[in-house]
């Protein structure tokens, strides 16, 4: 008998792999695509973060499953990688995790000290003391659009603005629509990330309301040494597949910077502001009557 | 970390491979070289290869950590997922 699955860490897969058009299903319990005409192709979903279905593709019941066992995030996306729906549950395991970011985002105090330690990190160095939320994101929103700026001149691109409607794909400039399909293969990667340690998406400091708050506040400490670059350079090209090219320029970008290996100690690194520690389970709880099994992924992975 | 793979290779190749590699099991092949002799080795199965089919792997600095390249007829083909390399393997006729 073969040993059981268990998800491998992050930091040693592939971010980004995106499928179109076949039938995803297992056989010999491999992951496999298979076509109209019967050629199989193996998806080593194991060493992917996230796997990024496109239109055309179909997932099985079985194929579902050993995604989730071996804790690849699957994300059903649209046109350019815009997201559709999202499902798959590779994290979250952990209540003591949860427990400590939902702590971390109520208390008003320590929300504050993790929303500062994140614009801290977006500056890249120490903020002015005593500049309260409100200043920091008036001073984040203007260093932003100055790198837009700044690196659009850069690539000798017409640039007026963020611009771009998200139900709508094709509206916006070229410039515009490239950031888009960047910044869709930063989220998935990044919410990967953030299951696998497993913290809740859903709970952001800085970003709040949305089902992936917290996916956008990690990927925006990120995106400009990652995705945005990547999307200028791409759109100054002009070139034919303009979203191909920034699926593969993307997963270098993340690869040099070594976003997959940074980007759960940074999470740690950036709750930690707090200055609280994970909670300990209330003496009266029940332990786990099945003894808990030590995994080789991340901490959040279940096993 | 240089590893080919030949099926049905002539004896000739075979025994060249064996020159530079270690022969660890029936047409596997195994060593460590720079580019340079990596592309002289391609080269020589290239030229000896015949009908048998080939496959050459190494590790690389892209994200899968390794590259390959194929020769001659094979039912697996690698296949392009957006600069990923996965492997399609063909049905039968």
């Amino acid at each position: 008998m073969l040993p059981k699955l268990k998800p491998i860490a992050i930091k040693e897969r592939i971010s980004l792999l995106f499928l179109e058009k076949g039938e995803l299903d297992v056989l010999d319990g491999a992951f496999v695509l298979v076509d109209k005409n019967g050629v199989r192709t193996h998806i080593p979903i194991g060493s992917v973060a996230c796997l990024m279905l496109e239109p055309g593709s179909r997932v099985s019941h079985a194929a579902a499953a050993l995604a989730a066992r071996v804790g690849c995030l699957l994300i059903w996306v649209g046109e350019a990688g815009v997201r559709l729906y999202s499902a798959g549950q590779p994290g979250g395991a952990r209540s003591d995790r949860l427990l400590y970011q939902a702590k971390l985002a109520l208390d008003e105090g320590l929300r504050l000290k993790v929303v500062r330690r994140m614009y801290e990190f977006r500056f890249d160095d120490d903020i002015p003391p005593g500049s309260n939320v409100e200043q920091l994101r008036g001073m984040e929103g203007a260093r932003v659009k100055k790198m837009y700026e700044l690196m659009a001149k850069r690539y000798g691109i017409e640039w007026k603005g963020r611009r771009y409607d998200s139900r709508e794909w094709g509206s916006g400039d070229i410039a515009n629509r490239c950031l888009s399909s960047a910044t869709a293969c930063l989220y998935g990667v990044t919410e990967a990330g953030v299951l696998a340690a497993g913290y809740a998406p859903a709970i952001g400091f800085v970003h709040t309301g949305k089902p992936l708050s917290f996916v956008y506040d990690i990927a925006d400490l990120f995106k400009f040494e990652t995705v945005v670059p990547v999307a200028f350079s791409i759109a100054a090209q002009h070139p034919k597949d303009p979203e191909g090219m920034v699926r593969r320029a993307c997963r270098d970008a993340f690869r040099e910077t070594k976003l997959l290996k940074n980007i759960i100690p940074t999470i740690e690194e950036i709750l930690a502001a707090g200055g609280i520690s994970l909670p300990k389970a209330a003496p009266d709880a029940l332990q786990p009557a099945i003894p808990e099994e030590r995994g080789i992924g991340d901490a959040g992975h279940r096993n | 970390m240089l590893v080919i793979v030949t099926e049905n290779a002539p004896p000739g190749l075979r025994g060249r491979l064996a020159v530079w590699m270690l022969e660890i099991r029936a047409g596997v092949y195994v060593g460590d070289f720079s580019v340079k002799v990596r592309e002289m080795v391609w080269e020589n199965v290239k030229k000896g290869l015949g009908e048998g089919n080939a496959v050459m792997v190494w590790r690389a600095q892209n994200e899968a950590g390794y590259d390959f390249v194929t020769l001659g007829d094979n039912r697996r083909v690698p296949v392009d997922m957006d600069g990923i390399k996965l492997v399609s393997f063909l049905p039968n006729g």
